[in-house]
């Protein structure tokens, strides 16, 4: 039985968990929700905010899961990648907690924190099997073969999935972020209307900034005739940038998957979110007789909960870190040898 | 000065002309619309420092850190996603301005009152097709 109290502030979002055995008992993510318990508001801002919000919310999950500190078993944090500054709180305030009350502590990769969220509800995928990390900052294919004995297979040379999102909304002169308004208008629109060229990368890899430019010439070109173009057919310009993003990565995972013969899919991050992913996945899962995994949406953001659920698998195997843990902000996804 | 950019195949020497352009100064702001390639540029200028991996746009992350040769540190920004001067001293903006490392900046608009007092700016226009007007001044 191990009662493990994780924090994760890797990026603009702090977020503390606590994992009994392995089960998820409190999640949560600094929101208007626990500033309000503590009568102010916390603004959302990167590591001198973090330092604000993180009090608050630890308390607020070990009182959801009627804990006190002196209960903790283990202390966990993401220690990379991310910001600098933003690492730098979590990590300061859980070595201090571990060496204060004297119990260990666990160093999670907020990537594979992001893949072993399968692993906090069932249905949970059985090794091997492919999984696709899409987020705002990442865009990664992974071969999974044991919780910490995996193979990166591709990544994305430029521009992650989330941000091909938002940098098109931007083009076509959505706010930020524009991934979730793109996915919106997209449900109304026309995905054969216009057709973005599909980058053509060696092996596994991604690239969506060729996409990027491609979309500012066309609209270039459709703007000199009409200067509304953009507004006009906005419905249909979504469609068509969220086919092309959709095909970009669902065309790697295909391919990946055939070469391996490997009929378990995943996928991870904050954009397997969007609707259109979701229904091509779910198109080409049947298509393909795969089996499909995508985590609860809370576990698909930046969240602690994952953290929890990699520092339990590190906890069973004795992947300890001690006090000179120094976050990493370019800490590399590679397997962890066993203890 | 002034360069005109008519092919992608230019850029290396581009690359070289901005470093000699640029002097000692270690802080470079891009501007340019989405899609000009200030990313592009900022890969070509890490590869000419040595740095081997892969140059991503930081816009959710707002910084990619790289090594070049012989271990220099370059801070890679895109301040495109923040909203206020103020998440940018949050993020700890200044720390990295004033460490004496390179600094590759995008979207540098909100930030500039955080900058050093000399700052190379190089502005990035399109002209017609795919080629790029790049003007900066010290």
């Amino acid at each position: 039985m191990a009662i493990i109290l994780a924090v994760e502030s890797s990026c603009d979002d702090t977020s503390a968990a606590i994992a009994i055995n392995g089960e998820i008992r409190a999640n949560r993510v600094a929101t208007q929700e626990v500033h309000a318990r503590y009568g102010g508001v916390v603004p959302e801002l990167a590591s001198r905010a973090h330092q604000e919000a993180l009090v608050p919310v630890v308390q607020a999950v070990l009182d959801e899961a009627g804990l006190t500190l002196a209960q903790i078993d283990a202390f966990a944090v993401t220690a990379g990648p991310g910001l600098m500054g933003s690492l730098l709180v979590g990590t300061s305030f859980i070595k201090g907690l571990a060496l204060s009350l004297n119990k260990p502590l666990l160093a999670v990769n907020h990537m594979q924190a992001h893949i072993l969220a399968h692993f906090i509800d069932a249905p949970r995928p059985a090794f091997p099997f492919l999984c696709l990390t899409v987020s705002g900052g990442h865009t990664q294919l992974v071969l999974l073969r044991d919780y910490f004995d995996f193979e990166i297979l591709g990544q994305t040379i430029d521009d992650a999935a989330g941000e091909a999102f938002d940098k098109s909304a931007k083009l076509l002169g959505l706010p930020y972020p524009g991934g979730p308004l793109v996915d919106k208008y997209a449900a109304l629109g026309n995905p054969k209307a216009f057709a973005f060229p599909i980058s053509k990368m060696p092996g596994y890899d991604f690239s969506f900034s060729g996409l990027k430019t491609a979309i500012l010439y066309f609209l270039q070109k459709q703007q000199q005739h009409d200067p509304q173009f953009a507004v006009t057919h906005l419905n249909d310009l979504c469609a068509s940038i969220q086919h092309t993003i959709v095909q970009i990565l669902l065309h790697k995972l295909q391919a990946a998957a055939l070469d391996l013969g490997i009929t378990r899919i995943a996928i991870a991050g904050g954009v397997s979110a969007n609707s259109g992913l979701r229904q091509a996945l779910q198109q080409l899962a049947s298509a393909q007789g795969w089996e499909l995994f995508i985590p609860d949406f809370q576990y698909c953001t930046d969240n602690a909960g994952m953290i929890a659920m990699t520092a339990h698998l590190q906890y069973e195997r004795g992947l300890f870190a001690d006090q000179l843990l120094v976050p990493d902000p370019r800490l590399p996804l590679q397997p962890k040898p066993q203890a | 000065m002034d360069f005109e950019l008519k092919q992608i195949e230019s850029l290396p020497a581009l690359a070289q002309q901005l470093f000699v352009a640029a002097g000692e100064c270690k802080i470079w702001c891009f501007n340019g619309p989405m899609g000009a390639g200030k990313t592009t540029l900022i890969a070509e200028l890490c590869k000419q420092l040595g740095v081997q991996e892969a140059v991503s746009s930081p816009t959710y992350g707002l910084v990619n850190e790289y090594r070049g040769g012989a271990q220099q540190a370059i801070f890679h920004f895109d301040f495109y996603r923040i909203q206020s001067l103020a998440e940018a001293y949050d993020m700890g903006a200044e720390d990295y301005f004033f460490s004496g490392d390179w600094c590759f900046i995008e979207w540098p608009d909100l930030v500039k009152d955080l900058l050093p007092a000399q700052v190379f700016t190089i502005n990035i226009s399109i002209l017609e097709g795919s080629t790029r007007l790049i003007r900066t001044h010290l």
